[in-house]
């Protein structure tokens, strides 16, 4: 067709609900014929105020609030709220504390990324594989529920540690589990990997280059994916990983070269299924004896946080990439200051580069391939009079500049 | 199948049980509520869900003599569940405001609050009998 | 014809359109029950389709506001009558097409388009973008696949005139002379091509994964059905439904036509039902292996993806089975087989 340019763009909203979306955002698309021209998109659809709640509520609830933030990294939240209060109150965990606390957080690195691999073979159309990954998924979900009591909000970490040991009978429970794992992920890569049609949706398809992944700051697998050779369990150790010996999962590693597209995520995610196998072996191996929380009586914990002064900083590598907790404690209940920074807030830039050029059928792939989780990102949303509004680079500096005068009182 | 690797698992599924739990029946029957009152009229027998494991952190359950009055509960519960009554110095727990973290059984000195295993709790009314646990 | 005649006619038209509809609902059914099945879920119950269809029917008829309105209406209602048309000129089991006399396999092939166009109308009138970009690719699938299609057709068609049968483009005289039993070898391989590429386009034709672009629940949230609801909707399920077995139907008649009646003596009454129940379970088996197996062991393909797969996989798949079958009518008489 040689009337390219006079082809008038249409637009096409996909969201805040679309069936491709699993997460509440809202795209707006320029089109030209069924390649992408432009991309906006508007986050902040998803926004509860859980800071807010935070703000009326002591450390020890509001680790339980932070396992809510999201519905699939339950320990993730807490953990990381966990160590910026411990960081702040001096407590000092205890080594087998660290070691259920990783193994918990592996458990949840194994579900979360067979999740996401379904979705994006629903994504794609191809639901079996689907059905597939979130049969095997379940046995992830079975031991993590016998270890917390329950499937998807955890709530085994407290601040001092974690409130449930693992037993001997239960190592027998995880140990079946990760043979399972352990025999079937040869079978699951051969099924993403190998599989003519994915290859052909995935290849090459949403390519974000390793400059553009540095630049935008992206994290997890979303940066590992393009060659970036970044992982908190690797950089900043925290819990349990400074004995272990964890490397960053890269695409170059197995597959012997890096596209920086879809694919590589597939890569990478699956990997670190197997990676986390390994990790939650040798946690289980060297875990020593002990307690299991710094300070037992949860009344004299109440009393250490609240004699608490200062800010403490938790950083995890969430399944997603670095989350991060800023919390500031003045002597009080409730915090003075609590601001979650989840990983996907990084990484949503990423779909610019990743989207422009694309074609619609590839939106939905693309978009999922990052594995976003809004309800954890939305932090804001401001809305005066029931409408919306924008707020620009200058307002946000304005703002950002009146909070820390705030904070420095 | 090079190319289509996932072929030879789906024929094979096609001759294997499905992995689907039967519960409460195989299809979902024409009304819900009378399918359950016919379980419970013993007419009809529903299919078991899958078991929860030990520890289980499911409905509370309260042992109201043995409740001191402390507020300890009160105090750490993040969903601001549990109402304490002054008049008779006990508590209240509203259920459909739980979110299950247990958190004030571990606090509880006298050991009165504990989780069973009943997580079919699902209703239309919030304030029905059995999600007031006094 | 007599006034008689054409009462007889209309009954019969009459009866074939029910069994269209309510056949198609439960190849739909049996269809998803498999899926399920391969998916290793239990799935709905194989009278699902029926319940849908009749709780639509009762469901409120939304037409959008910037949508054509009697353009928007009366595409569900052409694609729905087309469909079913189109089953009056195929061979269902052991009765010959009730209006054979008056159309061949090229009709059968033309009249296929139509629920197509209509879809595309309504999918335009509709005034979703969605549905826009629904209706262009509908529009790419069908110049996609109607190449391929007309090779099958008249590769068929020629190889039975090759073998002297008078009429090869009319569907009885392919089901009465079933196209394997005039060729040789070389002639059975292009046969069997031509079925593959036939049960390649069943898929585009149902709009089926991989090859459901045009509805892409994923990407275009339903396609050119996004804005239809309610009565409207059910038509076009039934149109869908009756589509599904016209085209087993078609496969059938061309490929597989053999009745079991002609196998085993049996009183009339009997014979016909148990060719009815053979004629369904071939359907069930056809539609099994070109739709079923296929939706559930693919991803959706991209619409260009789709167009070189039709233009130039498929049709030079086609016409290395054209090229077999002169092949063999080349030879046949050297080698003494064939006719």
């Amino acid at each position: 067709m040689s009337g390219e340019s006079k082809k008038a763009p249409y637009r096409v909203p996909i969201g805040p609900n679309h069936p491709a979306l699993k997460e509440p955002v809202m795209f707006t698309f320029e089109m030209e014929g069924e390649v992408v021209r432009d991309v906006d998109f508007a986050p902040g659809q998803a926004h509860r105020g859980i800071e807010w709640m935070g703000m009326r509520r002591n450390p020890v609830q509001i680790v339980h609030l932070t396992d809510r933030i999201c519905g699939i990294c339950g320990v993730v939240h807490s953990l990381s709220f966990s160590l910026a209060v411990e960081q702040i109150a001096g407590i000092e965990v205890p080594e087998r504390a660290d070691y259920i606390r990783t193994i918990v957080h592996e458990f949840e690195r194994i579900q979360s990324h067979l999740l996401w691999a379904g979705v994006a073979a629903h994504e794609l159309g191809f639901d079996s594989l689907l059905y597939l990954t979130w049969r095997v998924r379940e046995e992830a979900m079975d031991v993590i529920e016998n270890l917390t009591g329950n499937r998807v909000n955890y709530g085994i970490v407290q601040v001092g540690g974690v409130r449930r040991d693992i037993v001997p009978e239960q190592h027998a429970i995880i140990e079946k589990c990760l043979a399972t794992y352990e025999g079937l992920l040869d079978t699951l890569l051969s099924f993403f990997l190998d599989d003519r049609t994915i290859r052909m949706r995935c290849r090459d398809v949403g390519v974000l280059s390793r400059k553009d992944a540095v630049e935008l700051c992206t994290v997890g697998p979303t940066a590992r994916a393009s060659g970036v050779n970044v992982d908190l369990r690797q950089d900043y150790p925290y819990a349990a990983y400074g004995d272990l010996d964890v490397k960053a999962v890269l695409p170059d590693r197995y597959l012997g070269e890096t596209h920086g597209d879809v694919y590589d995520r597939i890569v990478v995610r699956l990997l670190e299924v197997g990676q986390s196998c390994q990790i939650i072996r040798q946690c289980l191996s060297e875990m020593p004896a002990g307690p299991i929380t710094a300070e037992e009586k949860l009344v004299k914990l109440l009393a250490t946080c609240k004699k608490a002064t200062g800010e403490g900083i938790g950083r995890v590598e969430a399944p997603r990439g670095e989350c991060l907790h800023y919390v500031r404690m003045e002597g009080k209940d409730s915090p003075a200051s609590w601001k979650v920074k989840a990983s996907s807030y990084s990484n949503l830039m990423s779909w610019i580069p990743m989207l422009r050029g694309s074609q619609i059928a590839d939106i939905p792939i693309i978009v999922a391939s990052i594995d976003p989780c809004l309800s954890c990102t939305d932090r804001v949303a401001i809305v005066q009079d029931n409408r919306r509004s924008i707020l620009t680079k200058d307002d946000l500096h304005r703002l950002s500049a009146e909070k820390t005068r705030r904070l420095q009182g | 199948m090079r190319g289509l690797p996932l072929v030879p698992e789906l024929v094979r599924q096609l001759f294997r049980r499905p992995a689907t739990n039967r519960f409460p029946a195989k299809y979902l029957p024409p009304s819900m509520r009378a399918f359950l009152r016919d379980v419970q009229a013993g007419r009809a027998t529903a299919n078991p869900p899958v078991p929860t494991p030990p520890k289980f952190r499911g409905k509370i359950a309260y042992d109201r003599d043995s409740c001191i009055g402390c507020m300890l509960c009160v105090r750490v519960c993040p969903a601001h569940a549990i109402e304490f009554l002054p008049d008779t110095k006990k508590i209240r727990v509203w259920v459909d405001q739980c979110i299950f973290c247990s958190q004030c059984t571990s606090i509880c000195p006298k050991s009165c609050l504990s989780m069973t295993d009943a997580f079919l709790l699902a209703g239309e009314d919030r304030y029905a009998e059995d999600l007031i646990v006094e | 014809m007599t006034p008689a005649e054409i009462a007889l006619l209309a009954a019969w038209c009459a009866a074939l359109s029910l069994f269209a509809l309510a056949g198609g609902l439960l190849l739909s059914g049996i269809d998803r029950k498999l899926a399920a099945h391969m998916q290793a879920r239990i799935g709905p119950p194989i009278r699902q389709p029926f319940i849908d269809t009749v709780k639509l029917l009762q469901k409120e008829n939304v037409v959008p506001a910037n949508a054509i309105p009697w353009l928007f209406s009366a595409a569900p209602v052409v694609a729905l009558v087309s469909s079913v048309l189109v089953l009056f000129y195929i061979p269902v089991a052991s009765t010959m097409p009730v209006l054979g006399a008056y159309g061949d396999l090229v009709l059968v092939m033309y009249l296929l388009t139509v629920p197509a166009l209509a879809l595309v109308a309504g999918g335009f009138a509709s005034g979703s973008p969605y549905a826009t970009i629904g209706a262009q690719r509908e529009m790419v699938t069908m110049i996609a696949y109607e190449f391929p299609l007309a090779i099958v057709v008249i590769g068929v068609a020629w190889r039975l005139g090759a073998a002297g049968i008078s009429h090869p483009f009319a569907l009885q005289s392919i089901a009465a002379n079933p196209v394997w039993s005039v060729t040789g070898p070389l002639g059975l391989a292009g046969v069997f091509i031509l079925l593959v590429v036939l049960a390649a386009i069943t898929p585009a034709e149902l709009s089926r994964i991989p090859f459901d672009t045009q509805e892409a629940e994923t990407e275009l949230a339903g396609g050119l059905l996004v804005e239809y609801s309610g009565r409207n909707l059910a038509m076009f399920t039934l149109a869908q439904a009756a589509k599904t077995l016209v085209l087993a139907a078609v496969i059938v008649a061309v490929f597989f036509p053999w009745n079991l009646s002609s196998f085993l003596a049996m009183p009339g009454l009997l014979a016909q039902a148990a060719d009815l129940l053979f004629f369904l379970l071939k359907a069930v088996l056809v539609l099994f292996f070109a739709v079923t197996l296929v939706r559930v062991a693919m991803a959706r393909f991209r619409i260009n993806e789709l167009v070189s797969f039709y233009w130039v996989y498929l049709s030079v798949i086609g016409l290395a089975g054209i090229v077999l079958l002169m092949a063999d009518v080349v030879a046949g008489p050297l080698a003494g087989v064939g006719v």
